[in-house]
C-alpha cells in the first residue's frame, strides 16, 4: 500500500465548493478515476482520504493537501495524478502526487494573499500600516465554544503590503494546522473596524502550507 | 461589468452559492459561435429540487448530443439570491454559459406539480421575458414552452406559454428544434413558426384555441382556428428499450434531493389505481430489458462516480423480468460497493425471496401506500391491496428485523365515510398488535413505530376520478379530528398535509383558461414557492381568486358531469373518456378492475397505438 499526498489547486468556479461538498466531490472523483484507492475495513467500508486543512468558501488555493492510500504498490505517482486530473471538476487540478514525507501535525502556518479594492488606496494603505503598528490587534473570533476576543497581532506575519493605486495588496502568514487556525478575514475585519474607507475584498488565495520553520509542508 | 462578475460579486452572500455558478462535472459547455439553437431548460423550483429531476437529465443530454444545439439548465433562485438579482439587475441566466435566458431561442419549463406555477411567472419576470405570450416579440426567438405531466391540463397557464409539448419529449423536442432551426434560417416570424409547430403531433399552441362558456360557467364549445388540429395527441416512444438514455449526468457539488444515479426501468403502469394520474397519462406500459437496464446503470455509475443507484418507475416490481434484472444489478453494485435503492415496490408482490435480495443490499424503511382505510374503499379506488397482504408483508419484515412501518393514506376519497377514516386507525393498530404477537420480533429501542401519513385527495384530469369533487375544508378537518380521536396507541404517529395546499392543487389541476389572470394576480401579490410550507400564502391566493371573480369551489368542490366539456377534452392522452366514465361508475359500485396484465380493461390505448400492450404469452401472468 502506498501512502500518498496530492497537492491540488482550487480555482475559478471551484472556489464556491464548500468543504463539506468537496468531500463528496472527491469521493466521486476517486470513483470516476478508478484508481485503486484503499477502503477502510469496518462495517461500512469507505475510501479513506483526508484533507490537511479546510479552505473557506470563496477562497482560491494553489496548494491544498489531500492524503489517501493506494493499494497498488507499483502505480507511478504521475499515473495517479493523470487519472485524477482526467476526471476532476473545472477549476480543480492535481499539481503533484508524492509520498507523505511529514506528519500532518507538522503544519504550522499558511500563506495567504488578497487584494483590498478601493477608490482611496493611499488612505487604505495608511490605515493598514497604522493597524499593523498597533501593539495588539483585538478581534472577536467565533469558536466552537462561542465568541471570544483574540489578539491576532503576535501570529500575523505580514510579508508584503503594497499600494497598487487601485487596491492594497497584502500577503501574510497565519497560523494553521491542528492547533490554531486564523483566517485572513479576521485581519480584514479588524481593518474595517479601524477605518471608514469602503473597500471590497477580492481574490483571497491560500498560496502555501508551511511548517514552523517556514519550509513548505510535504 | 459582465454578468459573471456581477454574479460573483454577491455570490458569497448567499446560501449554497455553488447552485448559481455551474461548472459541475458533466455539465456541457459549447462554443456559442458554433451553436445554431439555444435552449434553456427551466425547472420552476430551486436547484436542489430541479437537479433531481430525471426528465431534465434525459432531455439535456439528448439535445446536447446534437452538436449545433445547446441545452442549458436554469432554476428558480432562493429568496436570498433573488433579492440580490433584483437589486443588482442580474437577469435570470443559464448555468452553463451564464448568459441571460431572455436571449435564448427556447425557454422550456417542465410542469411537474401545479404548485410550481407561480414560480414560472416569477422566473419569466426575473428573466425579463414578457409574462403573457401575447406581449412577446413578433420575431422568432424566446419561444416559451412547457412539457411534463401537468401539461395534460395546461389551460390555467395557456396565456403565458407559446406552446406545450404533450407526452414523452425524446422525439418531439428535437423535431420542434429542427423546425425552429429551419424556419429561423428562412426568416419566419413567431406566429408562422407556431402555426407550423401546431402541425407536429404532440404540440399544442393554445392561442389557436378559443373557449366559449355557458352562463353556468361550464364550457359551451371550443373554437379552433382554421388549419389547426381540433385535438392534440400526446407523443409516446414506441421502441422504449432503444430510446435515448444518457450515459452521464451533471453531478452537483451541493447535496440535492435525489443525489444518485437514476435508471428508468419502465414507463406506464398496469395497475389502474383510479386516483393516480401517472397511472393513466403515461400509458401504455413499456419496459426496458434487463440487459439495457444493467448497461445504463453501469455506464452512469462509471461516468458520474455516484455510489448510489435508484431504479425509477411507477412500480418496479411489475417489471416482467424483475428477478433476473435485480440479480444482475445486485451482483454488479455489491462488487462495486454501490448502494442500490428500490422505491415503488408494491405490497402484493413483495415476496420473501425478493425481500431477502433487497436486504442483502441495504436495510431501509418499509413503506406501504395503502391509500384507503377499509377494503371497501380500497376497492373503490382500485388499489388492489388486501389487508392480509399488508399483514403478511409486515410479518415477514418484522421477523426480518424491521421495527418501523410507514403507511400512506388519502382522505376525502370518493364515497368515503367516517367508517373508512376509523379504519385507518384500526389498520395501524392491527399492525402494532401484530408486531407484539411475533416471538422473534426485534427487541429494544422502544418497540414498533407505525407512521401514518394522510394526504388530502386531489382529483386529477385523465383519471376516472376527474369528475369528482374534492372535500371541503370543513369535511377534511372533521375527518382529521376523527382519525386523531380513533388512534389509541402511542406507537402510531399521525401526520397530515395542509388541506389549503390540496385545495389550490385541485383548482390548478382542473381549472381552465379563466384562471390565468388569477395566477398572475396571485404572483403579483407575492405568491411563489407554494409547495414550500414556509412560503405558501393561501390567503393571498383566495384574494387573487376573489379579485378576478373566480369561485374556487366551482373547480374544487363541484362534480363535473360526464357529458360536460372538460377543459382538457381536446387533448388526447390515448385513454378514452368513455373508459374513464366507465371506471368512475365501477368505482361507485365498489368494484375493482383487474390489472392490465391480467385482463385488458379497454382503456383505448392499444387501439390508438396500434398494438397490444402485452404479448399474448404474458396475458395470463
Amino acid at each position: 500500500m502506498q501512502r500518498v499526498r496530492a497537492t491540488f489547486e482550487k480555482k475559478g468556479r471551484a472556489k464556491y465548493i464548500s468543504h463539506l461538498d468537496l468531500n463528496r466531490c472527491m469521493l466521486r472523483t476517486f470513483r470516476r478515476s478508478r484508481i485503486p484507492i484503499w477502503y477502510t475495513e469496518g462495517f461500512n467500508p469507505h475510501p479513506y482520504y483526508s484533507f490537511a486543512l479546510a479552505l473557506s468558501l470563496g477562497f482560491e488555493s494553489s496548494c491544498e493537501i489531500l492524503d489517501f492510500n493506494i493499494t497498488d504498490d507499483e502505480m507511478p505517482m504521475e499515473a495517479i495524478r493523470d487519472a485524477l486530473n482526467a476526471v476532476m471538476p473545472e477549476g480543480m487540478r492535481i499539481v503533484k502526487v508524492a509520498e507523505q514525507k511529514q506528519k500532518i501535525t507538522a503544519i504550522a502556518k499558511a500563506e495567504y494573499a488578497f487584494s483590498l479594492v478601493t477608490d482611496d488606496s493611499a488612505g487604505l494603505y495608511a490605515a493598514a500600516q497604522t493597524l499593523l503598528a498597533q501593539p495588539e490587534i483585538l478581534i472577536e473570533k467565533k469558536t466552537k465554544k462561542g465568541i471570544k476576543t483574540v489578539d491576532i497581532k503576535p501570529d500575523t506575519e505580514v510579508l508584503t503590503c503594497a499600494d497598487t493605486g487601485s487596491s492594497v495588496d497584502i500577503t501574510m502568514y497565519l497560523p494553521a494546522g491542528t492547533q490554531t487556525n486564523y483566517n485572513p478575514t479576521l485581519f480584514i475585519e479588524a481593518l474595517r473596524q479601524t477605518t471608514d474607507l469602503p473597500f471590497e475584498v477580492r481574490d483571497i488565495r491560500r498560496t502555501a502550507i508551511l511548517c514552523a520553520d517556514n519550509t513548505v509542508f510535504e | 461589468m459582465d454578468l459573471k462578475q456581477k454574479i460573483e460579486k454577491h455570490l458569497l452572500e448567499v446560501q449554497k452559492p455553488s447552485r448559481y455558478i455551474g461548472g459541475e462535472v458533466g455539465s456541457v459547455i459549447k462554443d456559442k459561435s458554433k451553436v445554431d439553437v439555444r435552449f434553456a431548460f427551466c425547472f420552476p423550483d430551486t436547484y436542489d429540487i430541479g437537479m433531481s429531476h430525471l426528465g431534465m437529465k434525459i432531455l439535456y443530454s439528448l439535445t446536447n448530443a446534437r452538436e449545433n444545439y445547446w441545452c442549458e439548465r436554469c432554476f428558480a433562485p432562493s429568496e436570498d439570491f433573488e433579492a440580490i438579482m433584483r437589486e443588482n439587475d442580474i437577469p435570470l441566466y443559464a448555468l452553463e454559459s451564464l448568459d441571460p435566458i431572455r436571449d435564448f431561442d427556447f425557454v422550456g419549463f417542465t410542469l411537474q406539480y401545479e404548485l410550481s406555477y407561480s414560480n414560472i411567472l416569477n422566473m419569466l419576470d426575473l428573466a425579463g421575458i414578457p409574462i403573457f405570450a401575447k406581449d412577446r416579440t413578433p420575431e422568432l426567438r424566446q419561444i416559451v414552452m412547457a412539457g411534463g405531466p401537468c401539461v395534460c391540463n395546461p389551460e390555467p397557464l395557456a396565456d403565458f406559454f407559446d406552446l406545450f409539448v404533450l407526452g414523452e419529449g425524446e422525439e418531439v423536442n428535437l423535431e420542434l428544434i429542427d423546425l425552429y432551426h429551419r424556419m429561423k434560417q428562412e426568416g419566419a416570424t413567431r406566429l408562422e413558426f407556431l402555426r407550423a409547430a401546431a402541425q407536429i403531433e404532440g404540440v399544442y399552441v393554445p392561442r389557436f384555441y378559443h373557449f366559449v362558456y355557458k352562463e353556468d360557467g361550464t364550457i359551451d364549445r371550443l373554437d379552433v382556428d382554421e388549419g389547426i388540429p381540433a385535438t392534440v395527441r400526446k407523443r409516446i416512444i414506441r421502441d422504449y428499450d432503444k430510446v435515448y438514455y444518457p450515459d452521464n449526468f451533471v453531478v452537483p457539488f451541493t447535496e440535492i434531493v435525489h443525489d444518485r444515479v437514476s435508471v428508468e426501468v419502465l414507463r406506464g403502469c398496469i395497475r389502474g389505481c383510479r386516483f393516480c394520474q401517472a397511472g393513466f397519462i403515461y400509458r401504455p406500459f413499456r419496459e426496458k430489458t434487463a440487459d439495457t437496464i444493467f448497461a445504463q446503470t453501469k455506464a452512469l455509475c462509471e461516468n458520474t462516480g455516484y455510489d448510489e443507484v435508484s431504479l425509477a418507475s411507477l412500480s418496479t416490481s411489475d417489471h416482467g423480468d424483475i428477478d433476473n434484472m435485480l440479480t444482475k444489478l445486485i451482483d454488479y453494485t455489491a462488487g462495486e460497493r454501490i448502494n442500490l435503492s428500490l422505491p415503488s415496490l408494491r405490497v402484493d408482490n413483495f415476496s420473501e425471496s425478493l425481500l431477502n435480495k433487497i436486504k442483502k443490499v441495504r436495510k431501509s424503511g418499509l413503506t406501504f401506500a395503502a391509500e384507503g382505510g377499509t377494503q371497501r374503499l380500497r376497492d373503490v379506488i382500485n388499489k388492489n391491496v388486501s389487508e392480509e397482504e399488508i399483514m403478511n408483508t409486515c410479518c415477514i419484515a418484522f421477523e426480518g428485523g424491521y421495527s418501523s412501518v410507514k403507511l400512506y393514506f388519502m382522505m376525502g376519497l370518493p364515497t368515503e365515510t367516517d367508517e373508512d377514516i376509523v379504519g385507518i386507525a384500526e389498520l395501524a393498530q392491527r399492525i402494532v398488535d401484530l408486531f407484539y404477537s411475533i416471538e422473534d420480533r426485534p427487541r429494544g429501542k422502544g418497540g414498533v413505530q407505525v407512521s401514518v401519513s394522510c394526504a388530502t385527495f386531489v382529483p386529477k384530469p385523465f383519471t376516472p376520478f376527474e369528475f369528482e369533487p374534492q372535500d371541503t375544508r370543513e369535511m377534511v378537518e372533521h375527518k382529521q379530528k376523527l382519525l386523531l380521536g380513533s388512534t389509541k396507541s402511542k406507537k402510531i404517529k399521525i401526520s397530515y398535509h395542509d388541506p389549503n395546499v390540496s385545495m389550490l392543487e385541485v383548482i390548478l389541476a382542473k381549472g381552465d383558461r379563466r384562471l390565468c389572470p388569477a395566477i398572475y394576480a396571485a404572483w403579483r401579490k407575492g405568491c411563489k414557492f407554494d409547495s414550500w410550507e414556509e412560503y405558501f400564502k393561501p390567503d393571498l391566493w383566495l384574494e387573487a381568486f376573489a379579485d378576478c371573480g373566480i369561485d374556487p369551489s366551482f373547480y374544487a368542490n363541484r362534480r363535473f358531469e360526464y357529458d360536460e366539456i372538460l377543459p382538457w377534452d381536446h387533448l388526447d392522452y390515448l385513454v378514452d373518456k368513455a373508459f374513464l366514465v366507465r371506471e368512475n361508475k365501477t368505482a361507485h359500485e365498489s368494484k375493482t378492475t383487474p390489472n392490465c396484465r391480467q385482463r385488458c380493461s379497454g382503456c383505448g390505448v392499444n387501439k390508438k397505438v396500434g398494438r397490444e400492450c402485452f404479448a399474448k404469452s404474458k396475458s395470463n401472468v
